[in-house]
């Protein structure tokens, strides 16, 4: 398997997808990324529905989240993500502004893979971006193919 | 000591009480009395019949009536015998010639008049010598004329009584006639008075009351008037003694005639009294008091002047009830107005008790009080003159084993014989107590003070005690015998105590309102609470982003076009970022100390020594070459949360070293110095350990002590020293929480030294997740903390293969070993 997989940024926040971008740009991951503004079409790129029916990436090997988003939230995501039989493995990080107990712990309730904090430095911004990129584009073992990491065939 | 007139009635009337006055079986002898059958044969007689009739008295008995007194005579008893429809009542069957006048009796012998009633199936006929044959109320009327027609002028009931005193004393021609009332405990109070001269006053005086046994005072209220004409009578028996018809000796209870007690007729001659008449004064069935008339002679009133006092008596019961009613009505009203005044000021104010006490006009004007106090959850409101809080502490004790909800007694010692020992003085002899709540000690309470009373008694009343116990007999002395009571009130009347009765009730309907607005407020708060939580998400998530984008495209800039910027463009880019830095700082505090109030505590028992220890390690790291001098006591453990108290503690010594920023700085000057302990608390800290973080900073100026712990509030420039003014506001929130208060005590330039109290039995509300483990509680405090929310760890890729295992087993999710 030749092609890497994306890593799905779902962000509302132009200004943060900017710099969300600029950080993992400045990380230099091989992997594209792939970036919608709200949880529909987020679930859309997912299941290949949409505007994404003719999807030719891979499966993403993380969802980079935000928590609060236009029509379906984060968390409305995450819980479609993981009742789906062909989504459930994909690893999620919720990345948000919110360190309100209530969000974290429904996070984890719903099978989150990590919860990280939006840092207000830009510095460390761009290292959480990149560590992020580095942990779960390189590092991690993404789930095999067709084994609920939703690959098509 | 004070002399107990209670108990003297109780001894003294005691064998007064056993003789049954009411069948003396016989009758006094100025008239006749007879029992007829219902056929109207004559069944009983007294034996002065026989001379009436001219027969013999055992020839009396079996004969019918009209054989025994004349057709006309027997006509008119028993007509008026059939009419009578109510058990003992005399009715007045009209008046004869006596019988010995028609059968030629060469003496004079003045008309009879004649009066049946019925009692216990016994009918009862009596003939009274009467002044003439005329229709008896056509010639009383005369007589009472003038006293109705002075009713109206009189103005009180002391009024009344006088007036009824002369106009019984003018239709009587008694020497002596006198009104009294009874008080509650039975004494009479001679009121009125009207006498000939050389009569002996006792106007104002009081007959003990011993001198009317309790049958009598039963029987003066059914039989309204008693006459003795003669107190050397000698009585005329019944003949037979026994009724034929009940067996039993015949009840006089309703008779006029009935022959009085030995006993009385002793005390008639002890007073100088050789005939006495006496007329009920009853008001609401109750004896209220007498008309009574002395004459030094015999003295036999006609039949209608009888019945003309019977009548004054009975208008002047009237009028006295209609007076006292009036009296009491307009009281009543006069307390109600007082107390619609009161409850009305009360429900205006925040602090209902102190109200209480703030009118307190109203307050012992409601019942007529000359001291009260208000004891409200322990707090002690006091108006007039009223014993010292430790006194009525005792009597709250006391009265907490009392029953009543409205208790009332004019002589507190009495009820309570410990009273005085517990401090409790002559403010204090008369109380009326209504409990709001025994559970929570809640009482308001009227104190009368003590009335020393001077009363004048006619004659000691306990002259008669001295023989009682050998035989019954009256008492002999009626000369005036001044008695001093002590230790006593006014007593409180009924409309006073119905009064605080309602006011209780009235109490508690603020109380309860308070409770309910308390629960109103309790939910309140509980949504404005969740609005402000939603708030705070709000902040949390929308200005936390800007911030975020500012510094981020700022710091972008200066990376990337930094050399193009002109020198102020330079300086403008930097203080972008430090401002958007700082907001953000503001903004993460802010959610910091929001989060402090509302999340759960999860107390544990915290070494605080080891906590105060590694707290004082990792905050001075950074002081550079600074010497700092740190002593840490020994400061045991508590039940606290260990997240929170690691907040609180780490706000405190980084706030010592921070402020003793310009020591140490110099070699020659004196070194930093932040002290950390633990002392008792003392007073209002009592069972609380009080911790105290004490440096030798710059201090501030007390002025703006209370400034201290208030959010964004800073008594420096944020140039000398840097903060959010949030630190000390999440310690003060999180020792409240605890159950424990902050205080601060500084000099500028000398130090400051801020103590916080932790209780030594800290019991949280609702706590749950007690066994938090090490690790939960780490992500709780990295949550409340403010600052950083992400640390990176490391640096690149190179560095991230090289520790694979260590990076594994600090992963949040924990799956690094797969």
């Amino acid at each position: 398997m030749s092609v890497l997989r994306p890593i799905l940024l779902v962000e509302d926040n132009p200004d943060d997808i900017e710099l969300t971008l600029i950080a993992l740009e400045r990380s230099r991951l091989a992997n594209p990324v792939v970036s919608v503004r709200d949880g529909a079409e987020a679930l859309d790129f997912l299941r290949r529905q949409g505007a994404f029916a003719n999807r030719t990436e891979e499966n993403p090997a993380v969802i980079l989240l935000d928590k609060k988003l236009p029509k379906v939230d984060g968390h409305e995501v995450l819980r479609e993500v993981r009742a789906d039989e062909s989504l459930r493995r994909i690893p999620v990080v919720m990345l948000t502004s919110s360190r309100e107990e209530r969000d974290l712990l429904k996070s984890y309730d719903l099978g989150v893979n990590a919860y990280v904090v939006k840092p207000v430095e830009f510095d460390d911004f761009m290292a959480a971006i990149n560590d992020l990129g580095v942990f779960w584009a390189v590092l991690n073992e993404p789930p095999p193919y067709g084994s609920g990491a939703g690959s098509a065939e | 000591m004070p002399y107990d007139s209670q108990s003297l009635v109780t001894a003294s009337s005691d064998d007064c009480a056993r003789e049954p006055i009411h069948i003396p079986g016989g009758i006094q002898p100025h008239g006749y009395l007879l029992s007829v059958d219902e056929a109207g044969r004559v069944v009983q007689a007294s034996r002065n019949v026989a001379v009436l009739a001219g027969i013999d008295i055992e020839a009396v008995a079996g004969r019918a009536l009209a054989e025994v007194v004349g057709a006309e005579a027997a006509g008119l008893a028993l007509r008026a015998l059939d009419s009578l429809e109510a058990e003992g009542i005399p009715l007045y069957a009209g008046s004869i010639d006596d019988p010995r006048t028609g059968r030629g009796d060469a003496s004079s012998h003045p008309p009879l008049a004649i009066v049946v009633h019925s009692h216990l199936g016994v009918r009862i006929v009596e003939f009274e010598p009467a002044r003439g044959r005329a229709e008896v109320f056509a010639s009383m009327y005369p007589l009472v004329r003038t006293f109705i027609n002075s009713l109206q002028h009189a103005g009180d009931i002391e009024g009344l009584a006088a007036l009824a005193a002369r106009e019984v004393h003018r239709i009587t021609g008694f020497g002596r006639t006198m009104v009294y009332s009874f008080d509650d405990e039975g004494h009479g109070h001679v009121i009125a008075e009207s006498m000939e001269p050389g009569y002996a006053s006792y106007l104002g005086q009081r007959f003990p009351a011993s001198d009317i046994p309790v049958q009598a005072r039963a029987l003066y209220v059914r039989n309204r008037i008693r006459l003795i004409a003669d107190a050397d009578y000698v009585a005329a028996p019944l003949v037979p003694a026994l009724h034929p018809a009940t067996g039993k000796p015949t009840d006089l209870t309703y008779a006029s005639l009935r022959s009085i007690s030995p006993v009385h007729v002793q005390y008639m001659k002890n007073m100088g009294t050789w005939a006495s008449m006496s007329m009920s004064i009853v008001v609401r069935g109750r004896l209220w008091g007498l008309i009574s008339c002395h004459h030094d002679t015999a003295r036999l009133p006609s039949f209608e002047v009888r019945t003309a006092c019977e009548h004054i008596a009975q208008v002047l019961s009237l009028q006295v009830e209609a007076k006292e009613d009036h009296a009491e009505a307009d009281y009543r009203l006069a307390l109600r107005r007082t107390q619609t005044n009161l409850l009305a000021s009360m429900a205006n104010t925040e602090d209902f008790v102190e109200s209480i006490g703030s009118d307190a006009r109203s307050l012992l004007g409601l019942v007529g009080a000359t001291g009260a106090v208000a004891v409200f959850e322990g707090r002690i409101v006091r108006v007039g003159d009223a014993p010292p809080d430790a006194a009525i502490e005792a009597m709250v004790t006391w009265l907490d084993a009392q029953s009543e909800e409205v208790f009332a007694t004019d002589n507190l010692a009495q009820a309570w014989p410990e009273a005085a020992d517990h401090g409790l003085g002559p403010e204090a002899a008369g109380v009326l107590v209504v409990s709001l709540s025994r559970l929570f000690r809640n009482y308001v309470i009227w104190f009368r003070a003590e009335v020393v009373r001077t009363i004048r008694w006619a004659g000691d009343p306990r002259a008669k005690l001295s023989t009682l116990s050998t035989t019954l007999s009256p008492r002999e002395s009626f000369e005036v015998w001044t008695q001093i009571v002590r230790g006593r009130s006014q007593p409180w009347r009924q409309a006073e105590i119905e009064v605080a009765g309602e006011f209780r009730g009235a109490l508690l309907g603020i109380v309860l309102r308070r409770a309910e607005e308390l629960a109103q407020l309790a939910l309140e708060l509980g949504r404005v609470n969740r609005e402000l939580e939603g708030f705070s998400y709000t902040v949390s998530h929308d200005l936390r982003a800007p911030l975020r984008h500012i510094v981020g495209f700022a710091d972008l800039l200066r990376d990337m076009d930094y050399s193009r910027l002109s020198d102020r463009g330079k300086h403008f880019i930097e203080r972008i970022i430090a401002q958007a830095r700082f907001g953000g700082k503001l903004v993460d505090d802010l959610l910091a100390f929001s989060q402090m109030g509302r999340a759960a505590l999860r107390p544990q028992r915290l070494d605080m020594k080891a906590l105060v220890e590694r707290l004082v390690s990792e905050e001075s790291k950074d002081i550079g070459t600074r010497r700092l001098e740190c002593r840490v006591g020994d400061l045991g453990h508590v039940m606290a949360d260990p997240v929170l108290m690691d907040v609180v503690l780490r706000n405190l010594i980084a706030n010592a070293i921070k402020f003793t920023g310009l020591r140490g700085v110099d070699a020659d000057g004196a070194p930093a110095q932040v002290e950390i302990g633990v002392e008792p608390g003392e007073g209002e800290h009592a069972g609380h350990d009080v911790f105290f973080v004490r440096d030798n900073g710059v201090g501030f100026d007390m002025r703006y002590a209370d400034k201290l712990f208030g959010v964004f509030q800073r008594l420096h420039r944020v140039e000398e020293f840097p903060g959010t003014g949030i630190g000390l506001a999440s310690v003060r929130r999180i020792v409240e929480r605890h159950g424990g208060t902050t205080w601060a005590h500084a000099e500028v330039d000398k130090g400051a030294t801020i103590r916080f109290s932790l209780p030594r039995d800290f019991v949280p509300e609702g706590t749950t997740g007690v066994n938090e483990t090490a690790a939960e509680a780490a992500s709780r405090l990295a949550a409340v903390s403010s600052g950083q929310p992400y640390k990176p760890v490391l640096k690149d890729l190179k560095d991230l293969k090289g520790t694979e295992n260590e990076c594994a087993e600090t992963d949040p999710a924990g799956r690094g070993q797969s």
